[in-house]
């Protein structure tokens, strides 16, 4: 069974903003550094604008010639697979003309289909396999969610589980620190709701130890809808209820609360998240899906944090046989 | 089941970001415990480091054996190299002026002493003082040079360690003809030669050419990329060519930068054919000049050794 888990790594700790992670060399010293930590699978973002040149699959065309020519150079960067790719609607798009779109009205369903299809058309092309998405706007904009808006967001994932199945890729929902969406009984509702075939949760053991979850007993609950994994360690958990703040993404996230947190997320090893007991338990219930970890928000230089997750994989969890 | 004939070790520059700026990774040791484990991860099985380290090595473990357990616990087997960092100064030590020798072999024999418990392999010496202080490069100052590594050479072999001879291109035995004399009227038993691929073609020597010639006295590498030949002088600039030259802010890449002048396939095809064994240091000094950083620079030379050098000669 160990055998069928797969490691990649995310690439979103490159891209800090819009002058960073735009040139071809630094892509490639991007994904250089990826394989060279012994990651030889990526999970790419869904970007917008034009100075993110694998972040969209026009961008792709012009940087590279094609989705077929992009995996060449991966290839020859150390890089064979792409595994999934991250897409969050309620970020804003240069290129679909919004300013973020809310899987809980109605009315913007459309349109998470329509941006959705184009970042899965991508990862089709890519050889892919799954569609991690934001399944819900953060809770300070949202508040609590009601049956009716639970439901509305099943209804568009469900449209997008649809969409991504005839291409070959599942969708999974990826619930983070901020989400809506806080407790268990709200996961299991809306686990009720999506079809069981297209729709999975990818599970993200730092956002949601940060929520105030226990991973592993989240996952041993949800495990047969858990598809997809990203591994990153929390270094602090939201105690103070701070994602109710106004604009948390800034006021909890960027500038740490009351608390002013330094970094939330960290190296594996290094915080809150109990690995080895949860690729224990991964394990023991068969898990055999793509463990993708991440340096989200990194501090620079980006390439120790990601050296430091390497080691902690090799050393301890590819040591570790329950 | 085939052995691998290389191991790769890495020759330590870093500096670390930190709050208090940019510090010394042998400052804590949660510090030194991190880079152990970055070089480790990306393949690297040992370092090198400067022998001014050995102090804080005793002092954040206690003993210098204490300090190796560290970091084997770590993936990392040993302080492969010691690089013998000492100011030349004519009224105390430099390798030309023969009044200076007592001085400087004293000083490399308490290092001897000083460095026992790392498992260190090779004591790296610049075997002349810089260019400038050297010039005019006479016969006999090359001979003095080789005088003294052969009694300090004759000496770390008492300590199992080889003397190894690295030429920075700003030193005084720097181009084709001085290093065949050194080389020459050096004792083979005792004094060895560090490749530095960069430095050399610096200098306008051909490192592939210099280790065949060579090969059987090379005691280990240091692999790193440039991205310029000095042909400007910049060898014998006051006070100094390697941060201060006004045509060059950084020397020194890390293999496999784009542009870089090094042929090193042609260096592992050369090694493979005279049958080298054993350690290869890689080095990228200065690897934040101008922005680079020594983290991504480590990353990048470990993914060439995976993806270029290893297809050729592991």
């Amino acid at each position: 069974m160990q055998k069928q888990i797969k490691w990649g790594y995310a690439l979103n700790q490159w891209k800090a903003g819009f002058t960073c992670f735009a040139r071809l060399e630094e892509i490639e010293r991007a994904f250089k550094v990826t394989a060279a930590c012994g990651f030889d699978a990526v999970e790419l973002n869904a970007g917008s604008g034009r100075w993110d040149p694998i972040g969209r699959p026009e961008n792709i065309d012009v940087n590279f010639g094609s989705p077929d020519h992009f995996r060449l150079k991966l290839k020859d960067w150390g890089i064979d697979r792409v595994a999934s790719t991250f897409f969050d609607p309620t970020v804003m798009s240069f290129e679909e003309l919004h300013f973020g779109l809310h899987s809980t009205q109605p009315a913007d369903h459309p349109r998470i289909l329509a941006q959705a299809r184009i970042h899965a058309d991508m990862l089709a092309a890519l050889k892919g396999d799954y569609l991690v998405v934001r399944p819900f706007p953060s809770w300070w904009k949202e508040g609590g969610l009601t049956t009716g808006r639970l439901a509305a967001a099943a209804d568009c994932w469900n449209a997008v589980g649809a969409m991504t199945a005839e291409l070959g890729l599942k969708t999974v929902l990826h619930v983070d620190a901020l989400s809506a969406l806080r407790t268990a009984d709200e996961l299991e509702q809306l686990m009720a709701l999506c079809d069981g075939r297209n729709v999975g949760l990818c599970f993200d053991t730092a956002e949601l130890t940060i929520a105030g979850h226990d991973v592993v007993s989240l996952y041993r609950r949800f495990h047969e809808r858990v598809w997809h994994f990203q591994f990153k360690d929390a270094l602090a958990a939201d105690t103070l209820d701070e994602y109710k703040l106004q604009n948390a993404e800034r006021a909890m996230i960027a500038a740490g609360g009351e608390r002013e947190i330094q970094r939330w997320f960290g190296e594996m090893g290094t915080g809150l998240v109990d690995f080895p007991a949860l690729l224990a338990a991964m394990r023991e219930l068969g898990y055999a899906g793509w463990i993708i970890v991440e340096s989200d928000k990194g501090p620079a230089p980006i390439a120790t944090g990601m050296m430091l997750n390497s080691w902690y994989k090799q050393h301890v969890l590819d040591r570790r046989v329950d | 089941m085939t052995t691998n004939k290389l191991r790769w070790a890495y020759m330590d520059h870093w500096r670390i970001d930190t709050p208090q700026g940019q510090l010394s990774q042998y400052t804590s040791v949660k510090r030194f415990d991190e880079f152990l484990k970055q070089i480790s991860a990306i393949g690297y099985e040992a370092i090198e480091t400067f022998d001014f380290h050995l102090g804080p090595l005793r002092e954040l473990f206690g003993s210098l054996e204490n300090a190796r357990a560290f970091m084997q616990s770590r993936g990392i087997e040993k302080v492969l190299s010691l690089f013998h960092a000492v100011m030349y100064d004519e009224r105390q030590s430099a390798p030309h002026v023969r009044s200076t020798h007592d001085h400087i072999v004293n000083y490399a024999e308490y290092i001897m002493r000083s460095s026992q418990g790392l498992g260190v392999e090779n004591f790296i010496v610049m075997p002349a003082g810089l260019y400038y202080d050297v010039e005019p490069v006479t016969d006999d100052k090359i001979r003095a040079c080789a005088e003294l590594w052969n009694r300090v050479g004759e000496m770390t072999q008492k300590y199992g360690v080889k003397t190894c001879c690295h030429h920075e291109f700003f030193c005084g035995i720097r181009t084709a003809e001085q290093l065949r004399k050194f080389y020459e009227w050096t004792d083979p038993r005792y004094v060895f030669f560090y490749c530095d691929t960069a430095q050399h073609v610096i200098a306008g020597v051909d490192p592939v050419e210099l280790y065949l010639k060579l090969h059987d006295r090379c005691g280990g590498f240091h692999m790193k990329d440039t991205l310029n030949v000095d042909l400007n002088g910049d060898y014998r600039r006051r006070p100094d060519a390697e941060v201060m030259a006004p045509t060059t802010p950084r020397w020194f890449h890390e293999m496999g930068v784009p542009g870089g002048l090094v042929d090193f396939p042609a260096m592992m095809a050369a090694m493979k054919a005279c049958g080298y064994e054993g350690w290869v240091g890689v080095e990228h000094d200065k690897a934040d000049v101008g922005g680079g950083n020594y983290p991504e620079s480590t990353a990048l030379s470990a993914w060439y050794i995976q993806h270029v050098l290893k297809k050729i000669y592991a």
